[in-house]
């Protein structure tokens, strides 16, 4: 075969390898496990929501789209058709309820359910911000010493 | 005596309860859908705070842009880096209130057609806008769903031309809420 006929050819190969490499990895990369990813910041639910409602901006700089891993007592749990919610409550607002959120990833909704309130625990998740009521975390999982 | 006092406090929990003034969800439902002609996209958030004052006919809105969920990572990211700009304007909400409130009756089931008027915050930008929307009220719990467009360029939300062709001008927002009274 000729010489550049096979560098073209492997140069082919090449690329189009490298498009099924970005494919895969970056255009329709997966979302993150956010079960497996470590804790950017561990702190007391409460310290976390004092941050946020002294300095929404700066908390928001700080924790905004961050793994947070918080520790607290469950005031109660709540269900919707599909989520599952353990809340941490440290204020009374004009609309009920006031502090952190935390939506637990669906393998975790039997278990949530049956935490008791007062039941001291440790829940690490993905922190969508502050709603001028409650800090939200997401796709949250317990954690198990 | 000791009876009649027992009766009369009852009577005023079970009235409070039932003409209770403010209703309230912390996981209401937002959808976004783009229909384009290179790619159709939609996302999910079931963290919308809602409340709504009965007598007043306020009706609030308040949705963390993070919380949008897209089947592909990618795209939500790039919602939240480059179009939303989610780390410079991390809420958007709507402030408003219900024009038509005498034409609602919250303390009988039945669905109601519900016009709303407010301000529609997106992106750091603030626009009035009317739409119209459907009240359900179902044994002391209300629903209310809408359906309305938003064009992008109100909000200062721009495209880049690489992927003009993936991303509509105009987004229809679906909202769905089903509130509670706050006891």
């Amino acid at each position: 075969m000729n010489k550049w006929l096979k560098i073209l050819l492997i140069l082919i190969a090449i690329g189009i390898v490298a498009a099924v490499l970005v494919y895969k990895f970056y255009i329709n990369k997966p979302h993150p496990d956010f079960e497996k990813l470590p804790a950017d910041f561990k702190l007391k639910a409460e310290v976390l929501y004092n941050e946020y409602v002294k300095d929404k901006a700066a908390a928001g700089l700080k924790y905004n789209g961050k793994i947070i891993e918080i520790s607290g007592k469950i005031a109660k749990t709540e269900s919707t058709d599909t989520l599952v919610v353990a809340t941490f409550v440290f204020k009374q607002g004009d609309f009920g309820d006031e502090g952190i959120r935390c939506t637990m990833l669906p393998k975790y909704n039997v278990e949530t359910k049956q935490i008791a309130s007062g039941t001291e625990v440790k829940i690490k998740g993905f922190c969508s911000g502050f709603n001028d009521t409650d800090v939200i975390i997401e796709k949250a999982s317990p954690v198990k010493e | 005596m000791k009876l009649l006092i027992k009766i009369a406090i009852i009577l005023v929990m079970i009235t409070g309860n039932v003409f209770a003034q403010k209703y309230l969800t912390k996981n209401g439902k937002i959808s976004f859908f783009s229909d384009a002609p290179a790619e159709k996209i939609e996302a999910h958030n079931n963290q919308v705070n809602t409340a709504l004052d009965i007598t007043t006919g306020e009706f609030v809105f308040k949705v963390l842009i993070k919380s949008f969920e897209f089947k592909n990572a990618l795209m939500q990211e790039h919602f939240n880096e480059n179009y939303l700009e989610s780390g410079k304007y991390p809420n958007s909400t709507f402030k408003g209130k219900v024009t038509n409130l005498s034409e609602i009756n919250f303390t009988k089931n039945g669905t109601y057609k519900a016009n709303v008027e407010g301000d529609l915050t997106i992106h750091g930008v603030t626009q009035k806008i009317k739409q119209s929307g459907f009240f359900e009220v179902k044994d002391g719990k209300i629903s209310a769903n809408s359906k309305f467009s938003v064009a992008l360029k109100d909000y200062d939300i721009k495209i880049p031309n690489t992927v003009i062709s993936n991303i509509a001008e105009n987004i229809e927002i679906t909202v769905n809420v089903s509130l509670e009274a706050i006891k």
